[in-house]
């Protein structure tokens, strides 16, 4: 997967992790999905959150810290969690 | 009570769906190639039989495609053709249709992929475990079309296919099911699994520059085996009630038998064949004179052609030369515990056809290999009773016939 070598603003991350989201639960319209929208909402279960954290520590390089991840229960959670911790990277 | 083959899926080298699939067989066209899937100039074989143009994505959602190991999304293209193939299963309760799957390395590439993501501290994919794991492919053939029967997996190495389809002739022999869809699948075609089999010198490595004639089971100077990948499925109901819900018949699966060597973990004996092989005669109920086709294990190594034509000759006696003996892995090379799964159904298009593909790249047979391989043209034959050999590490042996419906 590609990775990101450069800082992404707000909203790029948002719709990165909104096109993740959108490829977990069938028939979901990506549309619809914004920063204060719940996970369980979206219907998206557990598995499907960790598989969406995956996705975006492969992305942003980022690893997210697991306690603290554990407490996450919108988009917005993750956008800012991103958006916080981020670091320019040098891989291609 | 016969058991009879009701629909059939094929995901192979030489094509997808059985029309194309045996439209090449019977044209005698090779599926091996150098291989794309990954780099391959590092390897001694650098050719296989990948799948040209499998794509998942137009027939699995991205979840699944996330959630899937290679494998399990060929065994769920094949699945899901014989299904069409059938007609569908709605007429049976969800729990009277069972699911018997077998595959040699199970999820071997997301395996791979995980391990070297671990060890370069990268994170791993969650479902590495789910993707990895042998009974993927069963499971999500029944989460995909809600079958709640019995679900099986086998892995007995190159026989993994072979036993699945004799673990569903027994469940349907029992009463344990009313319909079976049983095969195998394998997405083997990876650097580690290549190297692996290198190392134990089965492969094949000096076709490199001329792939389409790597696999050569039979012939002289013949190096080892081509790898491949792939999914062969087939729908099994008892005979009654597939003629009740009015569906096509292609062939009986009529015996299976089962043998182990007992002697090496990878050299081949031939005593565990021949009693796999007159284990099946006797489980159909049939003479040894009646078999007039076998679809040989055949991978192309030096020692195991010789060793399966010994136990042919030492089975069959003096009629052994009369019997059409085919090799398909001559053009799609081994996919492993998937390669009986496509083996029967090559078995079962002979009869359904009258046809004997050709196992191709016999110009010159092996001195010790003195039977009649059908070399390189198809040949109209007519066969009632065809035997499909698979034979796997562990020195497990299994054989399945299948006849023709008359």
């Amino acid at each position: 997967m590609k990775e990101w070598n450069q800082i992404m603003d707000t909203a790029d991350i948002e719709a990165k992790v909104v096109q993740f989201i959108a490829t977990k639960v069938e028939n979901l319209d990506a549309s619809t999905i914004n920063r204060s929208s719940k996970f369980e909402d979206l219907g998206l279960d557990s598995m499907d959150t960790i598989q969406l954290l995956f996705d975006a520590e492969d992305t942003f390089g980022i690893n997210f810290d697991s306690e603290e991840a554990k407490g996450f229960t919108s988009v917005g959670d993750i956008v800012s969690y991103i958006e916080k911790n981020q670091v320019p990277t040098t891989e291609g | 009570m016969r058991i009879v083959v009701t629909g059939m899926g094929i995901v192979s080298p030489i094509g997808i769906g059985v029309d194309q699939f045996w439209t090449a067989a019977v044209n005698g066209v090779s599926g091996i190639r150098t291989i794309t899937g990954f780099d391959p100039s590092s390897q001694r074989s650098q050719v296989a039989g990948e799948i040209p143009g499998f794509d998942p994505a137009s027939f699995l959602t991205a979840k699944y495609i996330d959630q899937t190991d290679r494998f399990t999304q060929l065994a769920l293209l094949a699945a899901k053709l014989a299904l069409e193939d059938a007609g569908g299963l709605d007429t049976y309760a969800p729990q009277r249709v069972a699911i018997s799957i077998g595959s040699g390395m199970g999820g071997f590439g997301t395996f791979e992929s995980s391990a070297t993501r671990k060890f370069r501290n990268q994170p791993i994919p969650p479902f590495t475990v789910p993707r990895t794991m042998a009974n993927a492919a069963a499971a999500w053939i029944a989460i995909k079309h809600r079958f709640k029967g019995v679900n099986l997996t086998c892995s007995t190495a190159c026989s993994s296919g072979a036993n699945a389809i004799g673990m569903a002739l027994d469940l349907l022999r029992t009463g344990r099911a009313d319909a079976v869809i049983a095969g195998g699948a394998e997405g083997c075609v990876l650097p580690l699994t290549m190297t692996s089999f290198e190392v134990l010198h089965a492969l094949t490595t000096g076709s490199n520059a001329d792939p389409a004639r790597a696999s050569r089971p039979f012939a002289k100077g013949r190096d080892g085996f081509a790898m491949a990948e792939g999914a062969g499925m087939l729908i099994l109901e008892r005979e009654d009630q597939a003629q009740l819900r009015g569906a096509k018949m292609y062939a009986c699966l009529a015996g299976y038998g089962q043998a182990c060597d007992a002697t090496h973990i990878v050299m081949p004996d031939m005593e565990g064949q021949i009693t796999a092989m007159r284990t099946a005669v006797l489980d159909a109920g049939m003479n040894i004179d009646s078999i007039d086709h076998i679809n040989a294990h055949a991978t192309s190594t030096p020692l195991g052609d010789i060793v399966e034509t010994r136990a042919i000759k030492n089975l069959f006696g003096t009629r052994a030369g009369d019997i059409a003996v085919n090799a398909t892995k001559s053009m799609i090379g081994h996919s492993i515990g998937a390669s009986a799964a496509m083996g029967s159904i090559a078995t079962i298009m002979a009869l359904h056809t009258g046809t004997i593909h050709p196992t191709i790249n016999l110009d010159e047979a092996d001195p010790e290999c003195d039977l009649d391989y059908i070399p390189n043209r198809a040949q109209q034959r007519n066969p009632r009773n065809g035997l499909c050999n698979a034979f796997g590490f562990g020195g497990n042996n299994a054989s399945i016939i299948f006849t023709t419906l008359e």
